[in-house]
């Protein structure tokens, strides 16, 4: 089981529950938290084959992955905040302000 | 085989949380499913001798970004009549389902053609902090310091959104 097939098949797994997460759901903590699932999976492919390979390289891009989470994380959180007290909802379909022209 | 034992276990455990964070339609559960979905990756890194990158994982995903995450869900003081309804959430994950099943079949396929090797633990000169940090700083300088100026302009850029606008409101009145 420990080998390059059940380690790729469980990452692919995780992106695909996250990309169905993003696609499907209309609650915005469930879309930002299955965009971290998605980080997370390539993250476990990153680490597979750095390990496949024996070369360090895969490692490292994966470590930058999870800085430019913690750097998206702070972004999204407070955007977040921010249209919540406007709009007291969570609904992705409320926050269409940029499609629509203002009055 | 011991390792085996392991890496079923914590696949099943990192599936079983993404499914349950995708399937509860209260946020906080699903924020629960999700740490344990991420703490059962870092084991995962363990099991592929990244020893480094199991601490990271640990101490930046599961100790900075779910606190924050639950933080602000607590924060919030969200209520049921804040949430939006779903009433054709299953019929949208089966045809997200649907969707994504030839690009899974495609880099499945092609990962098969690759030859297998046999993926132990391995103890010495891979994946330690000290061969991570002659690495990081050798071969991935330039990187990392713009990793740093990301991480400089993110937090600028929280402050300034997070901060009470006072100053139009005045002017308007």
């Amino acid at each position: 089981m420990t080998n390059l097939m059940g380690y790729s098949i469980v990452s692919m797994i995780l992106f695909s529950i996250g990309t169905i997460g993003v696609i499907s759901r209309r609650n915005i903590f469930i879309i930002y938290m299955s965009i971290e699932l998605m980080l997370n999976g390539i993250n476990l492919f990153l680490v597979t084959f750095a390990r496949y390979h024996f070369n360090m390289d895969g490692q490292i891009l994966a470590m930058m992955t999870i800085a430019i989470a913690a750097a998206e994380a702070a972004i999204f959180l407070s955007v977040i905040i921010l249209l919540f007290r406007t709009k007291k909802s969570l609904d992705t379909n409320i926050f269409n302000k940029l499609s629509k022209e203002t009055k | 085989m011991i390792s085996d034992i392991i890496f079923i276990g914590l696949s099943f455990f990192a599936i079983a949380g993404a499914l349950t964070m995708i399937f509860h339609t209260i946020p906080i559960y699903s924020a629960l499913g999700l740490l344990i979905s991420v703490l059962s990756i870092a084991g995962l890194f363990a099991l592929l001798s990244a020893t480094f990158m199991f601490m990271v994982q640990i101490i930046v995903y599961a100790g900075a970004i779910m606190t924050i995450i639950l933080f602000i869900l607590m924060f919030l003081n969200i209520k049921e009549e804040n949430l939006p309804k779903e009433p054709k959430k299953n019929l949208y994950i089966i045809v997200g389902f649907i969707l994504i099943l030839p690009i899974n079949y495609l880099i499945i396929k092609s990962i098969s053609l690759l030859p297998d090797s046999n993926m132990n633990i391995v103890q010495e000169n891979f994946g330690g902090i000290k061969e991570f940090g002659i690495k990081l700083y050798q071969e991935w300088l330039i990187p990392f310091e713009l990793i740093s100026i990301l991480l400089l302009v993110a937090l600028i850029g929280a402050v300034v959104l997070a901060k009470q606008r006072t100053i139009k409101k005045i002017k308007n009145d």
